[in-house]
């Protein structure tokens, strides 16, 4: 079995300064990354997808991201779907606060008690996204997640991760003649030669299997990328000796 | 009749570091208590994504951007998108001139973050009023 890249999800909040509800996004991301769920998200600041480079850019693509907006002009989820990825979860604020019956956010500067709720429901809904993303199911009779995988990161208080000018590590590559970004790749390299896993053709399996975790594969195109896989990881190798 | 223009303020908000949620503060109170009538806040968000009276307020006023990194995606985007940016401020440059004042905490800036924040914004009040002071030279001139 593969040692897989962690799979985290992306948050990207609008944190639009004008309006409380913008204030009500940054908070309950905030509440997410720290303190819900540390080790299952990471975020990035929605103007680094203009302002940064490709490697920025592909954040939506590596990690499958719930946008939250606080009005119905959508920024977060408009500007990830347009310079990234189609993020595949999307909240408003002022969509919760009806649904809820929760009077409007004031404040946006220092929220009103109406706003602190409105943070509250807003971050239950994104774990509740979050965890469904991950694939996790709340068993309410036992309080716990039904065959949770050991994770050897701790839930708790925490630092919010941030992927602001880290960008997600991609490689171009030629498959049949047409240039081919692959996200992730030269981080899927490095786990597997820091494994000790030694170029062959099961080795490109394997390969192939945590490459798809990120990246579409099209049909009918699992031997041309397993060579491709099998070369570039045989350079890497070349390259970088085992430790 | 002239139209009273402003100075547009634009933090960057990051939402992964301290000195994102220091560039927000710091731009609330320049708003809201130094200079209400003199400054006016535009969301970065909105002006990344084209909305028509963000661009107008940009385009039609000088600017003063506080960024929280060095990616400064503030002053980026306000340059791209056809604005005059009077001052660049980076948060990191004024925490070197008042390092007593370490910030901590992004949901929540902690007293030093606080003060940061207002050292901040004290000094963009200048900055503003220095503009406001050249512009009236230049229409009465």
């Amino acid at each position: 079995m593969p040692d897989l890249p962690k799979k985290k999800i992306g948050i990207v909040s609008c944190s639009g300064e004008e309006l409380p509800e913008g204030t009500v996004t940054r908070l309950a991301a905030l509440k997410v990354l720290e303190q819900l769920r540390p080790a299952d998200t990471v975020t990035i600041c929605l103007p680094l997808f203009l302002a940064g480079g490709e490697g920025d850019r592909a954040f939506a693509k590596f990690y499958p991201t719930i946008a939250v907006d606080g009005c119905e002009l959508r920024c977060a989820a408009r500007a990830t779907g347009m310079y990234s990825s189609k993020p595949a979860a999307s909240l408003v604020v002022r969509d919760i606060v009806i649904e809820t019956g929760l009077e409007k956010p004031e404040g946006r500067r220092h929220l009103n008690p109406a706003g602190r709720q409105a943070v509250e429901a807003t971050a239950a809904r994104m774990v509740a996204l979050v965890d469904g993303l991950l694939g996790k199911q709340w068993d309410r009779r036992a309080g716990e997640f039904v065959q949770e995988p050991p994770n050897p990161e701790p839930q708790g208080l925490g630092e919010a991760t941030c992927s602001c000018g880290l960008g997600t590590p991609i490689q171009k590559v030629q498959i049949e003649g047409q240039e081919v970004t692959l996200v992730a790749l030269p981080l899927i390299f490095q786990q597997f030669r820091q494994a000790g896993k030694q170029p062959s053709e099961s080795i490109a399996r394997e390969l192939l299997d945590t490459v798809k975790i990120y990246n579409s594969v099209p049909e009918g195109m699992d031997i041309q990328y397993r060579a491709v896989l099998l070369r570039e990881y045989s350079a890497f190798c070349e390259k970088e000796p085992a430790q | 009749m002239s139209v009273q223009r402003k100075v547009v303020i634009v933090p960057c908000s990051g939402i992964g570091k301290t000195y994102g949620t220091v560039s927000r503060e710091a731009a609330y109170e320049i708003v809201e208590d130094l200079r209400p009538k003199d400054a006016q806040l535009v969301a970065l968000s909105m002006l990344v994504l084209g909305d028509e009276s963000t661009r107008a307020a940009v385009a039609g006023n000088q600017a003063i951007t506080i960024d929280g990194c060095k990616l400064a995606c503030a002053s980026k985007m306000v340059k791209e998108n056809g604005g005059r940016v009077a001052q660049e401020i980076a948060v990191l440059d004024v925490y070197r001139r008042y390092k007593q004042f370490k910030p901590n905490g992004i949901a929540e800036l902690n007293e030093g973050g606080l003060h940061l924040a207002h050292a901040l914004a004290e000094e963009v009040a200048i900055s503003i009023d220095n503009l406001r002071s050249k512009n009236k030279e230049g229409q009465n001139a």
